[in-house]
Protein backbone atom coordinates (compact mmCIF):
# COMPACT_ATOMS: atom_id res chain seq x y z
CA UNK A 1 0.00 0.00 0.00
CA UNK A 2 1.23 3.48 -0.76
CA UNK A 3 -0.28 5.34 2.10
CA UNK A 4 2.77 7.51 2.70
CA UNK A 5 2.78 8.71 -0.88
CA UNK A 6 -0.47 10.52 -0.21
CA UNK A 7 0.85 12.44 2.77
CA UNK A 8 1.08 16.09 1.94
CA UNK A 9 3.90 18.23 3.17
CA UNK A 10 2.62 21.69 3.82
CA UNK A 11 4.80 24.74 3.28
CA UNK A 12 5.25 25.08 7.02
CA UNK A 13 6.62 21.54 7.24
CA UNK A 14 3.60 19.83 8.82
CA UNK A 15 2.21 16.83 7.02
CA UNK A 16 -1.16 15.25 7.10
CA UNK A 17 -2.80 12.61 5.04
CA UNK A 18 -5.12 13.84 2.36
CA UNK A 19 -7.53 11.59 0.54
CA UNK A 20 -8.55 14.30 -1.90
CA UNK A 21 -7.05 17.56 -2.98
CA UNK A 22 -8.27 19.82 -5.76
CA UNK A 23 -6.73 23.14 -6.76
CA UNK A 24 -8.50 25.51 -9.09
CA UNK A 25 -10.82 22.77 -10.33
CA UNK A 26 -12.82 24.08 -13.24
CA UNK A 27 -15.48 22.48 -15.40
CA UNK A 28 -16.81 24.32 -18.37
CA UNK A 29 -19.65 23.27 -20.65
CA UNK A 30 -19.76 25.57 -23.63
CA UNK A 31 -19.84 29.08 -22.20
CA UNK A 32 -20.94 28.05 -18.73
CA UNK A 33 -18.67 27.27 -15.80
CA UNK A 34 -20.28 24.49 -13.84
CA UNK A 35 -17.33 24.48 -11.47
CA UNK A 36 -15.49 27.72 -11.08
CA UNK A 37 -12.08 27.14 -9.54
CA UNK A 38 -12.75 24.83 -6.64
CA UNK A 39 -10.14 24.29 -3.93
CA UNK A 40 -10.98 21.35 -1.74
CA UNK A 41 -9.16 19.12 0.70
CA UNK A 42 -10.56 16.01 2.29
CA UNK A 43 -8.48 14.29 4.96
CA UNK A 44 -8.17 10.57 5.40
CA UNK A 45 -10.70 9.02 7.72
CA UNK A 46 -12.99 11.99 7.41
CA UNK A 47 -16.66 12.01 6.52
CA UNK A 48 -17.05 14.96 4.22
CA UNK A 49 -20.39 16.22 2.97
CA UNK A 50 -20.70 18.28 -0.17
CA UNK A 51 -23.88 20.20 0.40
CA UNK A 52 -25.72 22.28 -2.11
CA UNK A 53 -28.94 22.84 -4.00
CA UNK A 54 -29.71 20.86 -7.15
CA UNK A 55 -27.62 21.98 -10.08
CA UNK A 56 -24.86 23.44 -7.93
CA UNK A 57 -22.26 21.10 -9.43
CA UNK A 58 -22.15 18.37 -6.78
CA UNK A 59 -22.49 15.45 -9.17
CA UNK A 60 -20.02 16.99 -11.59
CA UNK A 61 -17.49 17.32 -8.77
CA UNK A 62 -18.00 13.73 -7.65
CA UNK A 63 -17.76 12.40 -11.20
CA UNK A 64 -14.47 14.22 -11.73
CA UNK A 65 -13.10 12.82 -8.46
CA UNK A 66 -14.25 9.32 -9.43
CA UNK A 67 -12.44 9.60 -12.75
CA UNK A 68 -15.69 9.45 -14.74
CA UNK A 69 -15.41 12.92 -16.20
CA UNK A 70 -12.56 14.98 -17.61
CA UNK A 71 -12.13 18.36 -15.99
CA UNK A 72 -11.53 21.53 -17.99
CA UNK A 73 -8.74 22.85 -15.76
CA UNK A 74 -7.12 22.58 -12.37
CA UNK A 75 -5.26 19.92 -10.42
CA UNK A 76 -6.94 16.96 -8.82
CA UNK A 77 -5.44 14.26 -6.65
CA UNK A 78 -7.47 11.40 -5.24
CA UNK A 79 -5.55 8.93 -3.08
CA UNK A 80 -2.38 10.43 -4.50
CA UNK A 81 -3.38 9.98 -8.13
CA UNK A 82 -4.89 12.04 -10.88
CA UNK A 83 -8.27 10.33 -11.39
CA UNK A 84 -7.98 10.76 -15.17
CA UNK A 85 -4.97 8.45 -15.01
CA UNK A 86 -6.32 6.01 -12.45
CA UNK A 87 -5.32 2.39 -13.10
CA UNK A 88 -7.08 -0.75 -11.81
CA UNK A 89 -5.04 -0.79 -8.59
CA UNK A 90 -6.19 2.78 -7.88
CA UNK A 91 -9.78 1.85 -8.79
CA UNK A 92 -9.65 -1.00 -6.30
CA UNK A 93 -9.05 1.48 -3.47
CA UNK A 94 -12.16 3.49 -4.32
CA UNK A 95 -15.79 2.61 -3.79
CA UNK A 96 -18.56 4.28 -5.77
CA UNK A 97 -22.24 4.46 -4.94
CA UNK A 98 -24.13 6.12 -7.76
CA UNK A 99 -27.24 8.24 -7.39
CA UNK A 100 -29.56 5.53 -8.63
CA UNK A 101 -29.17 2.18 -10.28
CA UNK A 102 -31.16 -0.52 -12.01
CA UNK A 103 -28.35 -2.56 -13.54
CA UNK A 104 -27.98 -6.37 -13.31
CA UNK A 105 -31.72 -6.70 -12.77
CA UNK A 106 -31.67 -10.43 -13.42
CA UNK A 107 -28.84 -11.16 -11.00
CA UNK A 108 -29.51 -12.46 -7.52
CA UNK A 109 -28.27 -10.40 -4.60
CA UNK A 110 -25.91 -13.12 -3.38
CA UNK A 111 -24.41 -13.80 -6.84
CA UNK A 112 -23.92 -10.10 -7.41
CA UNK A 113 -21.93 -9.44 -4.22
CA UNK A 114 -20.00 -12.69 -4.44
CA UNK A 115 -19.05 -12.21 -8.09
CA UNK A 116 -17.87 -8.63 -7.72
CA UNK A 117 -16.06 -9.34 -4.44
CA UNK A 118 -13.77 -11.60 -6.49
CA UNK A 119 -12.48 -8.57 -8.41
CA UNK A 120 -10.66 -7.32 -5.30
CA UNK A 121 -7.60 -8.52 -3.41
CA UNK A 122 -9.05 -8.29 0.09
CA UNK A 123 -12.83 -8.04 -0.18
CA UNK A 124 -15.48 -8.30 2.49
CA UNK A 125 -17.19 -11.66 2.73
CA UNK A 126 -20.36 -11.46 0.65
CA UNK A 127 -22.53 -13.24 3.21
CA UNK A 128 -21.23 -11.04 6.04
CA UNK A 129 -21.87 -7.92 4.00
CA UNK A 130 -25.43 -9.01 3.17
CA UNK A 131 -26.01 -9.53 6.85
CA UNK A 132 -24.68 -6.06 7.67
CA UNK A 133 -26.90 -4.27 5.15
CA UNK A 134 -29.88 -6.44 6.09
CA UNK A 135 -30.31 -8.30 2.80
CA UNK A 136 -29.68 -11.87 3.94
CA UNK A 137 -33.34 -12.74 3.40
CA UNK A 138 -33.09 -11.41 -0.16
CA UNK A 139 -29.93 -13.39 -1.07
CA UNK A 140 -31.69 -15.38 -3.80
CA UNK A 141 -33.92 -12.58 -5.03
CA UNK A 142 -33.25 -10.97 -8.42
CA UNK A 143 -32.19 -7.34 -8.12
CA UNK A 144 -35.16 -6.17 -10.18
CA UNK A 145 -37.52 -7.31 -7.42
CA UNK A 146 -35.87 -5.34 -4.60
CA UNK A 147 -37.61 -2.34 -3.05
CA UNK A 148 -36.03 1.08 -3.42
CA UNK A 149 -34.48 0.96 0.04
CA UNK A 150 -33.18 -2.59 -0.40
CA UNK A 151 -31.67 -1.68 -3.74
CA UNK A 152 -29.94 1.32 -2.17
CA UNK A 153 -28.48 -0.84 0.59
CA UNK A 154 -27.21 -3.29 -2.01
CA UNK A 155 -25.63 -0.36 -3.86
CA UNK A 156 -23.77 0.61 -0.70
CA UNK A 157 -22.71 -2.99 -0.16
CA UNK A 158 -21.45 -3.07 -3.76
CA UNK A 159 -19.62 0.22 -3.17
CA UNK A 160 -17.69 -1.15 -0.20
CA UNK A 161 -17.35 -4.84 -1.11
CA UNK A 162 -13.71 -4.31 -2.12
CA UNK A 163 -12.84 -2.79 1.28
CA UNK A 164 -12.05 0.61 -0.27
CA UNK A 165 -10.11 3.39 1.45
CA UNK A 166 -12.39 6.04 0.02
CA UNK A 167 -16.10 5.84 -0.73
CA UNK A 168 -18.17 8.25 -2.81
CA UNK A 169 -21.89 8.41 -2.18
CA UNK A 170 -23.92 10.59 -4.51
CA UNK A 171 -27.21 11.71 -2.92
CA UNK A 172 -27.49 8.43 -1.02
CA UNK A 173 -30.81 8.93 0.75
CA UNK A 174 -32.93 10.60 -1.91
CA UNK A 175 -36.40 9.10 -1.74
CA UNK A 176 -35.93 7.41 1.65
CA UNK A 177 -38.54 7.38 4.37
CA UNK A 178 -37.32 8.61 7.78
CA UNK A 179 -36.69 5.13 9.14
CA UNK A 180 -34.73 3.96 6.12
CA UNK A 181 -32.77 7.17 6.33
CA UNK A 182 -31.88 6.57 9.97
CA UNK A 183 -30.74 3.00 9.27
CA UNK A 184 -28.70 4.25 6.40
CA UNK A 185 -27.02 6.93 8.49
CA UNK A 186 -26.10 4.29 11.07
CA UNK A 187 -24.51 2.17 8.38
CA UNK A 188 -22.48 5.08 7.02
CA UNK A 189 -21.34 6.16 10.49
CA UNK A 190 -20.27 2.60 11.25
CA UNK A 191 -18.22 2.34 8.07
CA UNK A 192 -16.34 5.43 9.03
CA UNK A 193 -15.91 4.75 12.71
CA UNK A 194 -15.19 1.03 12.67
CA UNK A 195 -13.64 0.53 9.27
CA UNK A 196 -11.83 3.85 9.10
CA UNK A 197 -13.03 4.60 5.57
CA UNK A 198 -12.90 8.09 4.15
CA UNK A 199 -16.38 8.97 2.98
CA UNK A 200 -17.45 11.74 0.65
CA UNK A 201 -21.16 12.19 0.18
CA UNK A 202 -23.26 14.74 -1.62
CA UNK A 203 -26.61 15.87 -0.36
CA UNK A 204 -29.01 18.76 -0.70
CA UNK A 205 -30.29 18.10 2.79
CA UNK A 206 -28.73 20.23 5.50
CA UNK A 207 -29.97 17.96 8.29
CA UNK A 208 -28.29 14.96 6.74
CA UNK A 209 -24.99 16.79 6.41
CA UNK A 210 -25.30 18.01 9.99
CA UNK A 211 -25.97 14.55 11.35
CA UNK A 212 -23.23 12.72 9.50
CA UNK A 213 -20.37 14.91 8.45
CA UNK A 214 -17.17 15.91 10.17
CA UNK A 215 -16.78 18.71 7.69
CA UNK A 216 -19.17 20.30 5.26
CA UNK A 217 -18.52 22.16 2.06
CA UNK A 218 -21.37 24.21 0.69
CA UNK A 219 -21.41 24.34 -3.09
CA UNK A 220 -23.37 27.01 -4.87
CA UNK A 221 -23.33 27.80 -8.56
CA UNK A 222 -20.01 26.02 -8.95
CA UNK A 223 -18.25 27.59 -6.01
CA UNK A 224 -17.51 26.46 -2.49
CA UNK A 225 -19.08 29.31 -0.56
CA UNK A 226 -18.39 27.80 2.85
CA UNK A 227 -16.12 25.06 4.13
CA UNK A 228 -15.50 23.85 7.63
CA UNK A 229 -16.64 21.78 10.56
CA UNK A 230 -20.23 22.05 11.66
CA UNK A 231 -19.17 24.27 14.57
CA UNK A 232 -17.15 26.57 12.32
CA UNK A 233 -20.00 26.95 9.88
CA UNK A 234 -22.52 27.52 12.63
CA UNK A 235 -20.29 30.13 14.22
CA UNK A 236 -19.87 31.88 10.89
CA UNK A 237 -23.59 31.74 10.24
CA UNK A 238 -24.54 33.17 13.62
CA UNK A 239 -21.78 35.76 13.59
CA UNK A 240 -24.35 38.21 12.30
CA UNK A 241 -27.62 38.63 14.02
CA UNK A 242 -30.75 39.82 12.38
CA UNK A 243 -32.52 42.78 13.95
CA UNK A 244 -36.12 43.45 12.86
CA UNK A 245 -38.35 46.33 13.79
CA UNK A 246 -41.23 48.39 12.43
CA UNK A 247 -40.35 51.87 11.19
CA UNK A 248 -42.39 55.06 11.36
CA UNK A 249 -44.32 54.16 8.20
CA UNK A 250 -45.27 50.75 9.63
CA UNK A 251 -42.87 48.88 7.33
CA UNK A 252 -40.82 45.98 8.72
CA UNK A 253 -37.11 46.65 8.47
CA UNK A 254 -34.30 44.15 8.88
CA UNK A 255 -30.62 44.61 9.49
CA UNK A 256 -27.81 42.08 9.68
CA UNK A 257 -25.19 43.05 12.18
CA UNK A 258 -22.27 41.61 14.11
CA UNK A 259 -23.11 43.83 17.06
CA UNK A 260 -26.86 43.74 17.73
CA UNK A 261 -26.46 45.52 21.05
CA UNK A 262 -25.03 48.60 19.34
CA UNK A 263 -27.85 48.52 16.76
CA UNK A 264 -30.47 48.35 19.46
CA UNK A 265 -28.87 51.27 21.26
CA UNK A 266 -28.88 53.35 18.09
CA UNK A 267 -32.47 52.44 17.26
CA UNK A 268 -33.51 53.23 20.79
CA UNK A 269 -32.12 56.71 20.44
CA UNK A 270 -33.65 57.15 17.01
CA UNK A 271 -37.12 56.24 18.29
CA UNK A 272 -36.53 58.12 21.46
CA UNK A 273 -37.98 55.26 23.43
CA UNK A 274 -39.26 51.71 22.87
CA UNK A 275 -38.68 50.25 19.41
CA UNK A 276 -41.88 48.96 17.79
CA UNK A 277 -41.90 45.30 16.71
CA UNK A 278 -38.35 44.72 17.89
CA UNK A 279 -36.91 41.25 17.31
CA UNK A 280 -33.32 39.97 17.47
CA UNK A 281 -32.35 36.59 16.02
CA UNK A 282 -29.13 34.69 15.69
CA UNK A 283 -29.58 32.61 12.54
CA UNK A 284 -28.70 28.93 12.70
CA UNK A 285 -26.68 27.25 9.99
CA UNK A 286 -29.89 25.78 8.68
CA UNK A 287 -31.53 29.19 8.37
CA UNK A 288 -28.58 30.47 6.44
CA UNK A 289 -28.45 27.45 4.15
CA UNK A 290 -32.16 27.53 3.46
CA UNK A 291 -31.86 31.25 2.74
CA UNK A 292 -29.11 30.50 0.25
CA UNK A 293 -30.96 27.69 -1.45
CA UNK A 294 -34.22 29.58 -1.52
CA UNK A 295 -32.88 32.47 -3.53
CA UNK A 296 -32.25 31.96 -7.19
CA UNK A 297 -28.79 33.22 -7.66
CA UNK A 298 -28.02 35.22 -10.75
CA UNK A 299 -24.86 34.18 -12.60
CA UNK A 300 -21.72 35.15 -10.73
CA UNK A 301 -23.41 36.59 -7.68
CA UNK A 302 -21.82 35.90 -4.36
CA UNK A 303 -23.62 34.98 -1.19
CA UNK A 304 -20.84 34.12 1.16
CA UNK A 305 -21.94 32.57 4.36
CA UNK A 306 -19.10 34.26 6.12
CA UNK A 307 -19.69 37.62 4.53
CA UNK A 308 -23.43 38.05 4.28
CA UNK A 309 -24.03 41.61 3.26
CA UNK A 310 -25.55 44.07 5.63
CA UNK A 311 -28.81 45.49 4.49
CA UNK A 312 -29.64 48.90 5.82
CA UNK A 313 -32.86 50.71 5.38
CA UNK B 1 -8.45 -13.85 -9.55
CA UNK B 2 -7.60 -12.87 -13.07
CA UNK B 3 -10.14 -11.12 -15.23
CA UNK B 4 -10.61 -14.01 -17.67
CA UNK B 5 -11.44 -16.50 -14.95
CA UNK B 6 -13.78 -13.92 -13.45
CA UNK B 7 -15.37 -13.67 -16.88
CA UNK B 8 -15.98 -17.40 -16.99
CA UNK B 9 -17.57 -17.10 -13.56
CA UNK B 10 -19.76 -14.29 -14.82
CA UNK B 11 -20.72 -16.18 -17.97
CA UNK B 12 -21.63 -19.24 -15.89
CA UNK B 13 -23.88 -17.13 -13.63
CA UNK B 14 -25.70 -15.65 -16.63
CA UNK B 15 -26.13 -19.05 -18.28
CA UNK B 16 -27.53 -20.41 -15.03
CA UNK B 17 -30.00 -17.51 -14.96
CA UNK B 18 -31.30 -18.58 -18.37
CA UNK B 19 -31.67 -22.19 -17.26
CA UNK B 20 -33.50 -21.11 -14.11
CA UNK B 21 -35.89 -18.73 -15.86
CA UNK B 22 -38.49 -20.58 -17.88
CA UNK B 23 -39.37 -17.50 -19.95
CA UNK B 24 -35.73 -17.01 -21.00
CA UNK B 25 -35.29 -20.65 -21.77
CA UNK B 26 -38.32 -20.60 -24.06
CA UNK B 27 -37.09 -17.44 -25.73
CA UNK B 28 -33.73 -19.00 -26.53
CA UNK B 29 -35.35 -22.23 -27.72
CA UNK B 30 -37.75 -20.42 -30.03
CA UNK B 31 -35.17 -19.80 -32.76
CA UNK B 32 -34.10 -23.43 -33.28
CA UNK B 33 -37.70 -24.62 -32.98
CA UNK B 34 -38.87 -22.12 -35.61
CA UNK B 35 -36.09 -23.16 -37.99
CA UNK B 36 -36.89 -26.83 -37.46
CA UNK B 37 -40.52 -25.97 -38.26
CA UNK B 38 -39.46 -24.22 -41.45
CA UNK B 39 -37.39 -27.27 -42.38
CA UNK B 40 -40.37 -29.54 -41.88
CA UNK B 41 -42.72 -27.29 -43.82
CA UNK B 42 -40.34 -26.77 -46.76
CA UNK B 43 -39.72 -30.50 -47.15
CA UNK B 44 -43.44 -31.15 -47.06
CA UNK B 45 -42.95 -33.95 -44.55
CA UNK B 46 -40.60 -35.87 -46.87
CA UNK B 47 -37.13 -36.78 -45.82
CA UNK B 48 -34.34 -35.59 -47.98
CA UNK B 49 -32.13 -32.85 -49.20
CA UNK B 50 -34.72 -30.12 -48.96
CA UNK B 51 -34.72 -30.58 -45.17
CA UNK B 52 -30.92 -30.36 -45.01
CA UNK B 53 -31.00 -27.28 -47.22
CA UNK B 54 -33.41 -25.56 -44.83
CA UNK B 55 -31.45 -26.72 -41.78
CA UNK B 56 -28.28 -25.21 -43.23
CA UNK B 57 -30.16 -21.95 -43.75
CA UNK B 58 -31.45 -22.14 -40.19
CA UNK B 59 -27.99 -22.70 -38.71
CA UNK B 60 -26.49 -19.80 -40.67
CA UNK B 61 -29.42 -17.51 -39.86
CA UNK B 62 -29.21 -18.36 -36.16
CA UNK B 63 -25.54 -17.38 -36.08
CA UNK B 64 -26.05 -14.16 -38.00
CA UNK B 65 -29.18 -13.10 -36.13
CA UNK B 66 -27.54 -13.74 -32.78
CA UNK B 67 -24.30 -11.97 -33.71
CA UNK B 68 -25.71 -8.97 -35.51
CA UNK B 69 -29.00 -8.52 -33.62
CA UNK B 70 -28.91 -10.11 -30.17
CA UNK B 71 -25.35 -9.06 -29.33
CA UNK B 72 -25.99 -5.35 -30.11
CA UNK B 73 -29.18 -5.64 -28.02
CA UNK B 74 -27.18 -7.01 -25.09
CA UNK B 75 -24.80 -4.06 -25.26
CA UNK B 76 -27.60 -1.57 -25.76
CA UNK B 77 -29.46 -2.94 -22.74
CA UNK B 78 -26.37 -3.12 -20.55
CA UNK B 79 -25.45 0.43 -21.46
CA UNK B 80 -28.87 1.91 -20.85
CA UNK B 81 -29.57 0.14 -17.55
CA UNK B 82 -26.23 1.24 -16.10
CA UNK B 83 -24.51 -2.15 -16.11
CA UNK B 84 -21.53 -0.80 -18.03
CA UNK B 85 -21.29 2.19 -15.73
CA UNK B 86 -21.23 -0.15 -12.74
CA UNK B 87 -18.44 -2.16 -14.38
CA UNK B 88 -16.47 0.99 -14.98
CA UNK B 89 -16.01 1.52 -11.26
CA UNK B 90 -14.72 -2.00 -10.57
CA UNK B 91 -11.15 -3.03 -11.40
CA UNK B 92 -10.97 -5.56 -14.23
CA UNK B 93 -14.73 -5.79 -14.51
CA UNK B 94 -14.85 -4.71 -18.16
CA UNK B 95 -12.58 -7.55 -19.25
CA UNK B 96 -14.50 -10.06 -17.18
CA UNK B 97 -17.77 -8.77 -18.66
CA UNK B 98 -16.55 -9.27 -22.23
CA UNK B 99 -15.15 -12.70 -21.42
CA UNK B 100 -18.43 -13.66 -19.75
CA UNK B 101 -20.49 -12.44 -22.69
CA UNK B 102 -18.25 -14.34 -25.11
CA UNK B 103 -18.81 -17.53 -23.13
CA UNK B 104 -22.54 -16.86 -22.97
CA UNK B 105 -22.81 -16.24 -26.71
CA UNK B 106 -20.67 -19.25 -27.63
CA UNK B 107 -22.61 -21.66 -25.42
CA UNK B 108 -25.90 -20.30 -26.69
CA UNK B 109 -24.95 -20.51 -30.36
CA UNK B 110 -23.33 -23.92 -30.13
CA UNK B 111 -26.33 -25.27 -28.22
CA UNK B 112 -28.65 -23.86 -30.92
CA UNK B 113 -26.61 -25.44 -33.72
CA UNK B 114 -26.52 -28.79 -31.90
CA UNK B 115 -30.28 -28.61 -31.38
CA UNK B 116 -30.82 -27.96 -35.09
CA UNK B 117 -28.54 -30.83 -36.17
CA UNK B 118 -29.86 -33.32 -33.62
CA UNK B 119 -33.46 -32.16 -33.96
CA UNK B 120 -33.17 -32.30 -37.75
CA UNK B 121 -31.84 -35.84 -37.65
CA UNK B 122 -34.26 -37.22 -35.06
CA UNK B 123 -37.45 -35.31 -35.81
CA UNK B 124 -37.16 -34.58 -39.52
CA UNK B 125 -35.04 -37.52 -40.57
CA UNK B 126 -32.35 -35.25 -42.06
CA UNK B 127 -28.97 -36.80 -42.85
CA UNK B 128 -26.05 -35.94 -40.60
CA UNK B 129 -22.77 -34.81 -42.21
CA UNK B 130 -21.55 -37.87 -44.05
CA UNK B 131 -18.00 -38.22 -42.76
CA UNK B 132 -15.25 -36.71 -40.62
CA UNK B 133 -14.40 -34.27 -43.41
CA UNK B 134 -17.94 -32.83 -43.45
CA UNK B 135 -18.10 -32.71 -39.64
CA UNK B 136 -14.84 -30.80 -39.61
CA UNK B 137 -16.17 -28.39 -42.25
CA UNK B 138 -19.30 -27.85 -40.17
CA UNK B 139 -17.21 -27.03 -37.08
CA UNK B 140 -14.90 -24.53 -38.69
CA UNK B 141 -17.63 -22.86 -40.73
CA UNK B 142 -19.74 -22.39 -37.58
CA UNK B 143 -16.80 -21.05 -35.54
CA UNK B 144 -15.55 -18.77 -38.32
CA UNK B 145 -19.12 -17.53 -38.79
CA UNK B 146 -19.44 -16.74 -35.11
CA UNK B 147 -16.11 -14.92 -35.14
CA UNK B 148 -17.26 -12.92 -38.17
CA UNK B 149 -20.52 -11.62 -36.69
CA UNK B 150 -20.16 -11.45 -32.89
CA UNK B 151 -17.32 -8.87 -32.58
CA UNK B 152 -18.92 -6.84 -35.38
CA UNK B 153 -22.23 -7.00 -33.52
CA UNK B 154 -20.50 -5.71 -30.39
CA UNK B 155 -18.98 -2.84 -32.38
CA UNK B 156 -22.40 -1.96 -33.79
CA UNK B 157 -23.98 -2.15 -30.34
CA UNK B 158 -21.35 0.25 -29.06
CA UNK B 159 -22.24 2.95 -31.58
CA UNK B 160 -26.04 2.61 -31.58
CA UNK B 161 -27.64 5.83 -30.35
CA UNK B 162 -29.45 5.73 -27.02
CA UNK B 163 -32.92 6.00 -28.57
CA UNK B 164 -34.94 2.78 -28.77
CA UNK B 165 -35.95 3.65 -32.33
CA UNK B 166 -32.33 3.38 -33.43
CA UNK B 167 -32.27 -0.25 -32.39
CA UNK B 168 -35.49 -1.00 -34.26
CA UNK B 169 -34.33 0.88 -37.35
CA UNK B 170 -31.08 -1.06 -37.39
CA UNK B 171 -32.86 -4.42 -37.10
CA UNK B 172 -34.85 -4.01 -40.34
CA UNK B 173 -31.98 -4.24 -42.84
CA UNK B 174 -30.45 -7.14 -40.92
CA UNK B 175 -33.76 -8.98 -41.21
CA UNK B 176 -33.73 -8.10 -44.89
CA UNK B 177 -30.49 -10.04 -45.31
CA UNK B 178 -32.42 -13.23 -44.53
CA UNK B 179 -34.33 -12.89 -47.77
CA UNK B 180 -31.52 -12.03 -50.15
CA UNK B 181 -28.74 -14.29 -48.92
CA UNK B 182 -29.94 -17.58 -50.28
CA UNK B 183 -30.39 -19.04 -46.83
CA UNK B 184 -33.72 -20.64 -47.70
CA UNK B 185 -34.13 -20.22 -51.45
CA UNK B 186 -31.37 -20.77 -54.02
CA UNK B 187 -29.31 -17.63 -54.47
CA UNK B 188 -28.92 -18.15 -58.18
CA UNK B 189 -32.62 -17.45 -58.73
CA UNK B 190 -32.04 -13.86 -57.60
CA UNK B 191 -30.84 -11.04 -59.89
CA UNK B 192 -27.07 -10.92 -60.05
CA UNK B 193 -26.81 -7.48 -58.46
CA UNK B 194 -28.72 -8.81 -55.44
CA UNK B 195 -26.32 -11.76 -55.35
CA UNK B 196 -23.35 -9.38 -55.44
CA UNK B 197 -24.83 -7.23 -52.69
CA UNK B 198 -25.60 -10.21 -50.46
CA UNK B 199 -22.05 -11.49 -50.98
CA UNK B 200 -20.67 -8.55 -49.01
CA UNK B 201 -22.40 -9.85 -45.88
CA UNK B 202 -21.58 -13.00 -43.93
CA UNK B 203 -24.97 -14.73 -44.08
CA UNK B 204 -24.66 -15.81 -47.69
CA UNK B 205 -21.24 -17.34 -47.06
CA UNK B 206 -22.01 -19.02 -43.77
CA UNK B 207 -25.13 -20.59 -45.28
CA UNK B 208 -23.17 -21.84 -48.27
CA UNK B 209 -20.44 -23.23 -46.01
CA UNK B 210 -22.94 -25.06 -43.82
CA UNK B 211 -24.63 -26.48 -46.93
CA UNK B 212 -21.26 -27.85 -48.04
CA UNK B 213 -21.12 -29.74 -44.74
CA UNK B 214 -24.71 -31.00 -44.65
CA UNK B 215 -25.43 -31.84 -48.29
CA UNK B 216 -23.82 -34.37 -50.60
CA UNK B 217 -21.05 -32.95 -52.75
CA UNK B 218 -23.23 -33.22 -55.87
CA UNK B 219 -25.55 -30.53 -54.48
CA UNK B 220 -22.94 -27.90 -55.30
CA UNK B 221 -24.41 -27.58 -58.80
CA UNK B 222 -27.22 -25.57 -57.19
CA UNK B 223 -24.78 -22.91 -55.95
CA UNK B 224 -24.34 -19.73 -58.03
CA UNK B 225 -20.98 -20.82 -59.47
CA UNK B 226 -21.63 -24.53 -59.29
CA UNK B 227 -19.04 -24.96 -56.56
CA UNK B 228 -18.87 -24.55 -52.76
CA UNK B 229 -16.43 -21.60 -53.04
CA UNK B 230 -14.94 -22.37 -49.63
CA UNK B 231 -11.91 -20.14 -50.30
CA UNK B 232 -14.03 -17.11 -51.17
CA UNK B 233 -16.08 -17.81 -48.10
CA UNK B 234 -12.99 -17.88 -45.91
CA UNK B 235 -11.79 -14.66 -47.47
CA UNK B 236 -15.00 -12.68 -46.95
CA UNK B 237 -15.56 -13.99 -43.42
CA UNK B 238 -11.91 -13.34 -42.54
CA UNK B 239 -12.38 -9.69 -43.51
CA UNK B 240 -15.37 -9.50 -41.17
CA UNK B 241 -13.40 -11.17 -38.41
CA UNK B 242 -10.51 -8.72 -38.77
CA UNK B 243 -12.77 -5.66 -38.98
CA UNK B 244 -14.78 -6.81 -35.98
CA UNK B 245 -11.74 -7.44 -33.83
CA UNK B 246 -10.21 -4.11 -34.88
CA UNK B 247 -13.34 -2.02 -34.33
CA UNK B 248 -14.98 -3.65 -31.32
CA UNK B 249 -12.32 -3.03 -28.64
CA UNK B 250 -11.91 0.62 -29.61
CA UNK B 251 -15.61 1.37 -29.90
CA UNK B 252 -16.37 -0.45 -26.66
CA UNK B 253 -13.65 1.47 -24.86
CA UNK B 254 -14.95 4.75 -26.27
CA UNK B 255 -18.48 3.87 -25.21
CA UNK B 256 -17.59 2.99 -21.62
CA UNK B 257 -15.25 5.91 -21.13
CA UNK B 258 -18.17 8.21 -21.87
CA UNK B 259 -20.49 6.69 -19.31
CA UNK B 260 -21.24 8.60 -16.15
CA UNK B 261 -24.14 8.69 -13.78
CA UNK B 262 -25.38 12.08 -14.88
CA UNK B 263 -25.17 11.23 -18.61
CA UNK B 264 -27.10 8.04 -18.00
CA UNK B 265 -29.87 9.83 -16.13
CA UNK B 266 -30.01 12.55 -18.80
CA UNK B 267 -30.70 9.93 -21.47
CA UNK B 268 -33.19 8.21 -19.22
CA UNK B 269 -35.07 11.46 -18.64
CA UNK B 270 -35.19 12.08 -22.37
CA UNK B 271 -36.71 8.66 -22.94
CA UNK B 272 -39.23 9.14 -20.16
CA UNK B 273 -40.18 12.53 -21.58
CA UNK B 274 -40.71 10.96 -24.99
CA UNK B 275 -42.93 8.16 -23.78
CA UNK B 276 -44.96 10.58 -21.65
CA UNK B 277 -46.68 11.91 -24.74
Amino acid sequence: MTVTADAVRMTDGTTYDLAIRTTGLRMRYGQRDVLDGMDLEVRRGELFALLGPNGAGKSTTIEILEGYRRRSAGDVEVLGRDPERGDPSWRARIGIVLQSSRDHGRWQVGDMLDHFARHYADPFDAAELMERVGLTAQAYQPLSTLSGGQRRRLDVAMGIVGRPELVFLDEPTTGFDPEARRDFHELIAELRNERGMTIVLTTHDMTEAQQLADRIGILQSGRLTALGTLEELAAAASARSEVRWTDEDGVTQRLLTADPSQTLWELHQQFNGPIPGIEVRRPTLEDTYLGMVGTDLPEGSETDLTAARTETS
Amino acid sequence: MNAFRLGLHRGAIELRQVLRTRKDLYAYLTTPVVFLGIGYWRAGGHKGEMTQLSLAGGIASTIVMFGLMTVPQFLFGDREDGTLLRLRGIPGAMTSYLTGKTLFVLVNLIASVVLLIVGGATLLGADLPSGPGQWLTLCWVVLLGIAAVVPMGAAIGAVLPAAREALALYMLPVMGLMFISGAFAPLRNLPSWVQDFASVFPLRWIAQGVRSALLPDAAKVLEPTGSWQLLSMMGVLAIWVVLGFLLAPQLLRRMTSRESGSRLSEREQKRVAKTAY
